[in-house]
């Protein structure tokens, strides 16, 4: 049996850095810790609260490396470890520069779902775990939850708690079971009439405010500061605010992930009006499925079905 | 802490009379009120009422409720190209909007919305220029907010000049008492609305209301205010490494402003579908980089150390040099839903606590 703490300590001298999640200001919120000194090991931290899917930091800040940098050193859950993969699938991030910490996950809480379930009305002061629940410390006393009745949704639906990826493992955790169906939430809503579905939609989409949080959450959002959500030269989308605008830019947000998209949810989670947005990237990964019995981010070295264009091919 | 609005008068509406109330204002304007999420009753939004519905004024909605007086989008003027009458070119006819605005009231808000008003003011009323589209809006609303139920751990109104029980920006204040609430006109429009609307309390009501107030305005007595670390702000501007060690986790998404009462900023766009078009005005967000993306290609804030950085300096120095409050109303939305918990007030503290400027 290791800890993080040992974990992180054996394998320091072969990083600059660790990835990872320490305390933030509210105890249902731990945040992205970028640890460089060796001191600050100790404030990491590992639990169903460290939501936030770290590889989102790697295209995006840490693309190249400087000269003779030793590896980033990066705390993976399941679904962290798949969205690696793909950046490595893609050759947006080098295999070789990253030492994968891998955590088999108990599943994610989601902070809303505590503020739902929740009887106590007093700031929660601090939270811990045990076998199946989460315990909440409040003025008012001590209130303990069903992890499950708490669990984000990604987290219900989720096929990969064990990491697909690492090179050190903790293994002081259990992963949480995988569930029969993960694919439940969509049928579900594909089950209702078209008119159903486009009225879920309307409502839904409707109160997005286009904060972009979604993408810029994505781990594989990678144009960034080049997304044609905001270019100008040309003009693909418009600023308006009305439901088809948005749906729209949620369209193509989907569809620059289908067949890419690994299902971390992350871009519901950051969500500031709360859309179950990755409804719709689990239908592409659910086509990608059923069309090329691909399920991206599980395999290094495999390529991604849309990613297979040769221009050297003629007569198409 | 600022001089707070003096009362004009005073009313009564018990628990019971608050549905009636509230229709007879609907009669009057726009009226929108706090109200649960059908689907997560736990999450509150600002809605327009309906007779009828469920209202909420113990949690801090979402959003604010700045779309009322600034909508995210804004149509401005529409064109259309046409063959000109004198000759054979072509030319560009515009056309003023003319929907005119509608008279507003927005219900049972906390002191922190309505102080973000008193911003907005600033910004588009108070300026060399003024905002023409805004002073319609906000000429003919009307802001009731109620004392505020109770801070979490985001809130930090008492860190920026104000506190739960502000009056500023607010033209009628509640203030739960047993039974009900007492109302407290504070402009002329408020006093305007109260005179046909309910029944003086009284004296033991209104003692009972003074002293909530009293004990609300007195909870964040002891809260460290943000204002002497504030005034690092220009030495540290030139300190990237403080900047880039900051706002290492940020994600440059635009939740912070967009859902900010007191964030302003907006993007003007023409918006054309074949020979037509409009130009609209919507939120923009200092957090994205197409925000200071130059025509030339150049970008004066191309990291997210930048743009951050000039959401703290305009926030608590520039505006505070310019205007003497800060742009801030310390609701906590940015942190609160931020996705990585960036805080602003955490930021803002830091800047002042070493001497130490990096290089």
């Amino acid at each position: 049996m290791n800890t993080l703490k040992t974990l992180v300590e054996s394998i320091w001298d072969q990083v600059d850095m660790v990835l990872g999640w320490h305390p933030g200001y509210d105890p249902l919120r731990p945040v992205p810790a970028f640890v460089r000194d060796r001191k600050d090991i100790a404030s990491l931290i590992w639990n169903p609260l460290c939501a936030p899917n770290l590889s989102v930091y790697l295209a995006k800040s840490f693309k190249t490396p400087a000269h003779g940098e030793k590896k980033i050193g990066i705390l993976a859950k399941g679904c962290d470890s798949r969205s690696l993969t793909a950046l490595i699938q893609e050759g947006l991030v080098d295999r070789h520069r990253l030492l994968i910490i891998g955590l088999p996950c108990p599943g994610t809480v989601d902070p809303e779902a505590v503020k739902s379930a929740r009887t106590q009305s007093g700031p929660i002061t601090g939270v811990s775990f045990g076998d199946g629940w989460v315990e909440l410390m409040c003025s008012d006393g001590v209130e303990r939850l069903p992890l499950d009745q708490v669990l984000a949704r990604r987290c219900q639906r989720c096929r990969h708690p064990h990491p697909v990826l690492y090179d050190v493992l903790l293994e002081d955790a259990m992963p949480r079971p995988v569930p029969k169906d993960p694919f439940a939430h969509v049928l579900a809503l594909e089950e209702q009439p078209l008119e159903a579905r486009r009225a879920f939609w309307l409502k839904e989409l409707e109160r997005c405010l286009r904060c972009y949080a979604c993408r810029n959450a994505c781990p594989l959002c990678v144009c960034q500061d080049q997304c044609l959500a905001e270019s100008r030269t040309p003009k693909w989308v418009t600023q308006k605010d009305t439901v088809a605008d948005k749906f729209l830019f949620h369209m193509i947000h989907t569809l620059h992930l289908a067949g890419r998209c690994t299902e971390c949810g992350e871009c519901e989670r950051v969500c500031p009006m709360k859309i179950p947005i990755g409804l719709l990237k689990e239908k592409t990964a659910q086509i990608a499925m059923e069309l090329w019995n691909y399920e991206s981010g599980t395999d290094p070295v495999a390529r991604p079905p849309l990613l297979s264009y040769d221009a050297s091919v003629t007569g198409l | 802490m600022e001089r707070e609005t003096a009362m004009k008068s005073a009313s009564f509406v018990s628990h019971a009379d608050l549905p009636g109330l509230l229709v007879r204002l609907a009669e009057k304007a726009e009226l929108w009120v706090p109200a649960p999420e059908d689907t997560a009753p736990h999450r509150v939004t600002f809605k327009p009422f309906q007779a009828g519905m469920a209202i909420d004024v113990q949690r801090l909605p979402v959003s604010s409720a700045k779309k009322l007086l600034f909508p995210q989008g804004e149509e401005l003027l529409r064109f259309r190209t046409d063959k000109s009458a004198s000759d054979a070119a072509m030319e560009t006819v515009l056309s003023e909007k003319t929907t005119e605005a509608r008279p507003t009231i927005l219900f049972g808000c906390r002191p922190c919305d309505a102080r973000g008003f008193v911003v907005f003011d600033r910004a588009f009323l108070q300026g060399p220029s003024v905002d023409p589209y805004y002073k319609a809006r906000r000429d003919i609303n009307l802001v009731v907010s109620m004392v505020c139920p109770g801070p979490d751990a985001a809130c930090f109104c008492g860190a920026v000049g104000s506190h739960p029980a502000d009056t500023q920006g607010s033209d009628v204040q509640m203030i739960p008492v047993s039974g009900g609430f007492v109302l407290h006109a504070l402009t002329d429009k408020g006093q305007e609305l109260m005179e046909n609307l309910a029944s003086a309390p009284s004296q033991a009501q209104e003692q009972e209301a003074r002293q909530v107030w009293e004990s609300v305005r007195r909870s964040v007595e002891n809260v460290a205010s943000l204002k002497d670390s504030a005034r690092h702000f220009p030495k540290r501007f030139a300190d990237t490494a403080f900047w880039r060690f900051h706002t290492e986790r940020c994600l440059s998404c635009g939740v912070c402003t967009f859902l900010c009462p007191t964030c302003y900023c907006f993007t003007i766009t023409d918006e054309t579908d074949g020979v037509q078009g409009q130009r609209l005005r919507s939120w923009d967000a200092c957090m994205f980089h197409h925000f200071t993306q130059e025509a030339s290609g150049h970008n004066p804030r191309p990291t997210k150390a930048e743009r951050f950085r000039n959401r703290v300096g305009h926030k608590f120095s520039y505006f505070l040099e310019k205007h003497g409050q800060f742009a801030c109303c310390g609701c906590g939305r940015c942190l609160r839903h931020c996705p990585v918990s960036m805080d602003i007030r955490a930021i803002v503290q830091a800047m002042g606590e070493t001497e130490e400027v990096h290089d």
